[in-house]
């Protein structure tokens, strides 16, 4: 066991840093904060296929899918870097569809959209939750039926972030209403967001970011849209869920963050004298983000590694889940106490602290991961029963 | 980065856990209690000696394995998930590993090849009364006395003082900090038996105008403080092993105990409320792993560690207090029954979470690093 980075990967996160310094334009960076950490703009597409031009979305894939070849950790050690910078960076698409697609997708997957994935040409969102459906996945009702050669699919999606800007929607269809369990009765489609029967409506959150309801009107697609065996999606649903999870959590910007607010409080006179770091409470609140962001680097890259082994285990992907969405809301409040008063002061103010005002909107927007991407109780019975081996009650 | 075993790590691992396994029980253990006797298995410490373990860090030229911190390191952690009645942390750690590294060939010729062997014990007295610094004694203080020392002063929570052939000591010095090996039989020196939450035996040292001769000195006042860090540092990495061990072994039980009680007719496994604080618990241990292993491995490499050997520490206590009450509740009274195995865990895990410095204390003096520019997240 080695926890440090070897040489080249301290390289190649070097490399990176010096990478995105160059590509986050103040304009690139300025229309990202107008979309609220979501991306979606003209320059934010530039920068993405700059990305891929470059070789970088790919850098972990295997050669053989156009990737560079290099592991799950320089892949996580990319996506880490990106999300500092501030990018926000599709990781739906590119870290956990995407690879779903280029494992179990069919020819012309491979061929027409993997490719187009790694040149930041093509953008997914994710179509699980219904009105009906939500943590009990498997009762989903939106349906697909065979109709000759094509599939025609009816019905409505929930939270479908970033379907207003995405290519396809990757669909979970019910395609056996009569499955034994409903869970056997699923399968995965692209589904293009271009179709005339496709249509979305936003949903406004409390964070100001938009995601949307998705509304599905006999839409008809050709037999290869399925992804993966017929009633066989259950399986890529949780495997999507694995692999998003580790990018759901990224450190990486809460670091960057942690350095900034340490910054920041080094250089900030009280009116009455002294600096802020001063203070042993905000010394206090800062020693305890940094023992947790320590903790959330490590959990991060073991799974990055075991992905690299193919180790992966469910009980551990959960477990990153959970702390790292429930740290960042602690996160969030620690340093929103140290910097006070501002923390409550919205971006849109004259003269407003830009780091400040992030943790305004960040603050709002955390609790959405301890629901979303699979709800923190349904993460924490699978911990208990596939790490700690505890029988659980049947559902 | 690797987060993978290596063979030899594996090999280590595998052995500790079977000597451990088959020598360590509850009924082993109850013996112990309540100070009835001394808690020290002298054929469990021979068997170590035997299997090679005790000389697992001890170089090959004095009769050890060569290895380095880290397989130390994980033949700690198996020793907390028995929580072994053996003393290897202050006996390796904390004195054979600093004489290793900064003794006299003298020294290393003398004390290292019994190291290995088990035929000699060591110790260390790191604290004073309310002076929990190793590295800046106060209350002990030397003087000059020819080419050897005086030492005068106080120590408390010595392990096993009275069985120790020496005792790593270090006393103030002018500016600096002499480190010892002290010889518990030296006149001058009285030792008074302390109760501890563990009943590991223990003792207040007090020393009076305590003659050290030179071949006994260990470092000179102007290194004895970077020796005392040095070994600190690891001394606490394996606290925090031994808390891992032990925090996963209370863990698994507590997990072990609920797939088999019933109440309302159903496994109270399968209650939500349950599987969750069971499920808290699994992350704790997760951070609290992989924190540890940092910090050994950061030592291991020769890499400075300051940061990551206090965050392992402040995981090492929070996640200890943790999972003992979450241990003891989720197994109601029988936690708590002293003829069921888990309370000797919870004291342990206690004594592991405050030793050489509490959460609060390590967050205090991480955030004071921070402030200074000394801990941003690379």
């Amino acid at each position: 066991m080695k926890v440090e980075f070897t040489a080249a990967q301290d390289a190649l996160r070097k490399e990176l840093r010096s990478y995105f310094e160059q590509l986050m334009t103040p304009e690139l960076s300025a229309e990202c904060d107008e979309a609220m950490g979501e991306g979606g703009g003209p320059l934010w597409r530039e920068a993405l296929r700059q990305m891929g031009k470059d070789g970088w979305i790919g850098v972990g894939w295997p050669k053989e899918l156009g990737g560079r070849g290099m592991s799950p950790i320089e892949q996580f050690i990319f996506v880490e870097e990106v999300m500092r910078a501030g990018y926000p960076f599709p990781f739906l698409t590119t870290e956990s569809v995407g690879p779903q697609l280029a494992e179990f997708g069919n020819e012309s997957q491979k061929r027409d959209i993997v490719p187009k994935i790694l040149a930041g040409e093509c953008l997914i969102a994710i179509g699980y939750s219904e009105p009906g459906a939500g943590t009990d996945l498997a009762s989903l009702k939106t349906s697909a039926v065979k109709d000759g050669d094509e599939w025609v699919i009816n019905g409505q999606k929930m939270w479908t972030s970033l379907a207003h800007f995405c290519d396809y929607v990757w669909l979970a269809c019910r395609t056996d209403p009569d499955a034994a369990k409903p869970h056997k009765g699923i399968s995965m489609f692209m589904v293009p967001t271009s179709d005339p029967g496709w249509s979305c409506s936003p949903v406004v959150t409390l964070g100001g970011v938009r995601t949307n309801a998705t509304f599905y009107d006999n839409i008809r697609v050709p037999a290869d849209a399925m992804v993966g065996e017929l009633n066989g999606g259950w399986k890529l649903i949780t495997s999507q869920l694995n692999r998003e999870r580790l990018s759901l959590v990224n450190f990486g910007p809460t670091a960057e963050m942690f350095n900034n607010v340490v910054r920041w409080a080094q250089q900030m006179e009280m009116p009455a004298g002294g600096k802020l770091i001063d203070e042993p409470w905000v010394q206090i609140n800062l020693a305890k983000v940094r023992a947790g962001v320590e903790a959330l680097k490590l959990v991060c890259y073991k799974q990055a590694w075991a992905m690299s082994e193919g180790t992966l285990e469910m009980a551990d992907a959960s477990a990153a889940k959970v702390y790292g969405s429930e740290f960042f809301i602690e996160v969030y409040r620690l340093l929103g106490e140290i910097i006070g008063q501002a923390s409550l002061i919205n971006r849109k103010t004259e003269g407003a602290n830009a780091m400040a005002s992030r943790i305004e909107r960040l603050y709002r927007t955390a609790s959405i991961i301890t629901f979303g991407g699979g709800t923190n109780e349904i993460q924490r019975d699978i911990i208990s029963a596939a790490g700690l081996w505890m029988p659980r009650a049947t559902r | 980065m690797d987060f993978g075993f290596s063979e030899q790590q594996r090999d280590v691992q595998n052995l500790a856990r079977q000597i451990l396994g088959d020598n360590v029980s509850p009924e082993s253990l109850a013996q112990y209690d309540g100070y009835k006797a001394d808690r020290f298995d002298k054929a469990l410490w021979d068997k170590l000696a035997e299997a090679g373990l005790l000389g697992l860090a001890v170089a090959e030229e004095y009769g050890g394995m060569g290895f380095g911190f880290f397989e130390l390191a994980l033949l700690i952690e198996e020793a907390g998930r028995s929580i072994a009645p053996v003393p290897l942390s202050a006996h390796l750690v904390s004195a054979a590993l600093p004489i290793q590294q900064f003794g006299s060939a003298a020294q290393k010729q003398r004390y290292l090849p019994g190291v290995a062997s088990g035929q000699i014990m060591l110790s260390a007295a790191l604290t004073e009364p309310y002076n929990e610094d190793p590295a800046q004694p106060i209350l002990t203080t030397a003087t000059a006395d020819g080419t050897g020392l005086r030492i005068s002063g106080d120590k408390t929570a010595v392990p096993f003082a009275h069985l120790a052939d020496r005792i790593v000591l270090s006393a103030k010095m002018g500016d600096g900090v002499v480190v010892v090996l002290l010889d518990p039989k030296a006149a001058g020196l009285s030792m008074t038996p302390m109760q501890v939450t563990t009943y590991e035996p223990q003792f207040a040292l007090s020393l009076d105008n305590v003659s050290i001769a030179a071949e006994d000195i260990l470092a000179s006042a102007d290194r004895g403080r970077e020796v005392m860090q040095w070994l600190t540092e690891r001394t606490s990495v394996a606290l925090c092993a031994h808390q891992l061990g032990a925090s996963d072994k209370a863990m698994r039980m507590t997990a072990s105990y609920t797939a088999e009680r019933k109440q309302f007719g159903v496994l109270i496994s399968t209650f939500q409320a349950v599987g969750h604080r069971a499920a808290n618990c699994f992350i704790d241990v997760e951070c609290l792993r992989l924190n540890t292993y940092q910090a050994v491995s950061r030592l291991d490499g020769g890499l400075d560690a300051s940061n990551e050997v206090q965050i392992a520490k402040i995981w090492a206590g929070d996640v200890g207090h943790r999972v003992s009450y979450a241990a003891q509740h989720l197994h109601g009274g029988t936690g708590i029954d002293r003829d069921y195995p888990l309370w000797r865990y919870c004291t342990w895990l206690r004594y592991n979470e405050i030793s050489l410095g509490s959460s609060a204390k390590n967050l205090a003096s991480l955030g004071k690093r921070i402030a200074a520019g000394e801990a941003f997240c690379r």
